[in-house]
């Protein structure tokens, strides 16, 4: 330390070392092709889901129930709803790898993931709900 | 996190301003940033009043008028004065462009020269750039062959074959386009650029090259090439009307074939 004014310089390491990095993390493209196949995919589940939203408007519960309980209904609920939420995922990660770096970089994917999987499978547990539930009411009933 | 505020060291403050000559009648205002490592001061916008009937058309012109008549001080990089050594490249009025490329005239009001963006600077307008020209040499822009040429001749392609290297072979590497993109921006430490990439497939699309695998298991990688959000300012900003993001795109296509 004989030049106080000298800054210290904490990396010494080649440009060309630094550009190389770690090498190749043998990775994204599955991500990136996901993100579009997904998202082209629920192109058709939104248009039909609001489609069906303006054809229920103002339907009675049990109308709603009954539509609900349809397989084919059950069945596009459910892709609609887990396709979103692991393309939300997938769009949120891109997010964090832009603007949170270092050390925060994994616990905050960790966070983002199990949130955007609880909110997900509440979803597909509520349209479960509505396909399961209407059935047993009735079965019920009639016992 | 990333950093949305200018660090307090490079916060721009006001500069000089250097006026016309008295009766100078067809007067352009030239704000450009200035700084200079020889001292411990901000960087600030100096104020350049240019008469533009004693200069030729283009920025460039400008920046050597003023280097040669006003203010020898300032700092910049030129070489060609016509657009094939990408020396001039900077941000002017918002853009990253070739200064000997920009005709003055097609900036209304004053006209506004900053160093690339997001590079660090070695003084005035002239960025460091060892850090993309590493990224560059990091994904071996030369031909890799393992067949031997014919012994009396050159490689040979096709027409069709050389005609895949047409909007690549003109990049000048002045990296306009790099430092246009928010992922170089926010990432540029891992993410090669648009710049980069564009070289990279240059040499994945050359007939001749017989390595194209390796290139593409090298640029397979989140950061590396994946950070691209196809964004897209690259292909906006290249003052060569080249097209990075297609290229980008190209690489990511081949990723994908491969994998069925």
């Amino acid at each position: 330390m004989s030049n106080p004014k000298k800054p210290h310089v904490t990396v010494m390491r080649s440009q060309l070392s630094r550009a190389r990095g770690l090498g190749s993390g043998q990775a994204g493209v599955g991500h990136w092709w996901a993100e579009r196949a997904s998202a082209v995919a629920l192109v058709p589940l939104s248009g039909w889901f609001v489609i069906q939203v303006f054809r229920l408007a103002g339907a009675s519960q049990p109308e709603v129930a009954k539509w609900g309980a349809r397989p084919f209904n059950t069945t596009m609920m459910l892709s609609l709803v887990i396709l979103t939420f692991y393309h939300t995922q997938l769009g949120l990660q891109v997010i964090i790898d832009d603007y949170v770096h270092g050390k925060a970089h994994l616990p905050a994917g960790l966070l983002m993931k199990g949130i955007v999987f609880l909110l997900g499978l509440f979803g597909a547990v509520s349209v479960l709900k509505l396909a399961l539930a209407g059935s047993s009411r009735s079965t019920i009933a009639a016992g | 996190m990333v950093e949305f505020r200018l660090p307090k060291n490079s916060t721009v403050g006001k500069g000089r301003i250097f006026t016309a000559a008295p009766g100078a009648s067809n007067v352009k205002n030239f704000r450009i940033y200035r700084w200079s490592p020889d001292d411990d001061s901000n960087p600030v916008v100096d104020t350049y009043e240019i008469d533009l009937d004693k200069i030729g058309p283009m920025v460039l012109d400008a920046l050597i008028h003023i280097k040669n008549d006003v203010d020898s001080t300032l700092t910049f990089r030129r070489s060609c004065r016509e657009g094939i050594c990408g020396s001039c490249a900077m941000n002017i009025a918002g853009e990253n462009t070739l200064a000997c490329l920009k005709p003055i005239r097609d900036i209304e009001g004053d006209i506004a020269i900053y160093p690339l963006p997001h590079m660090p600077v070695i003084k005035d307008l002239v960025p460091d750039l060892d850090g993309a020209y590493a990224q560059l040499r990091s994904i071996d822009p030369w031909l890799k062959s393992d067949t031997a040429p014919p012994p009396d001749s050159e490689r040979r392609q096709s027409i069709e074959e050389r005609a895949e290297l047409d909007g690549m072979w003109e990049c000048i590497l002045c990296f306009c386009c790099s430092t246009s993109c928010p992922s170089y921006w926010w990432n540029g430490d891992r993410y090669l650029g648009p710049a980069t990439l564009l070289a990279a497939y240059r040499w994945i699309a050359d007939s001749r090259d017989e390595h194209a695998g390796d290139r593409l298991d090298a640029l397979e990688d989140p950061l590396k090439l994946y950070a691209c959000r196809t964004i897209m300012n690259c292909t906006q900003t290249c003052p060569k009307g080249l097209n990075p993001a297609k290229a980008i795109g190209r690489i990511k296509e081949l990723q994908l074939e491969r994998k069925a």
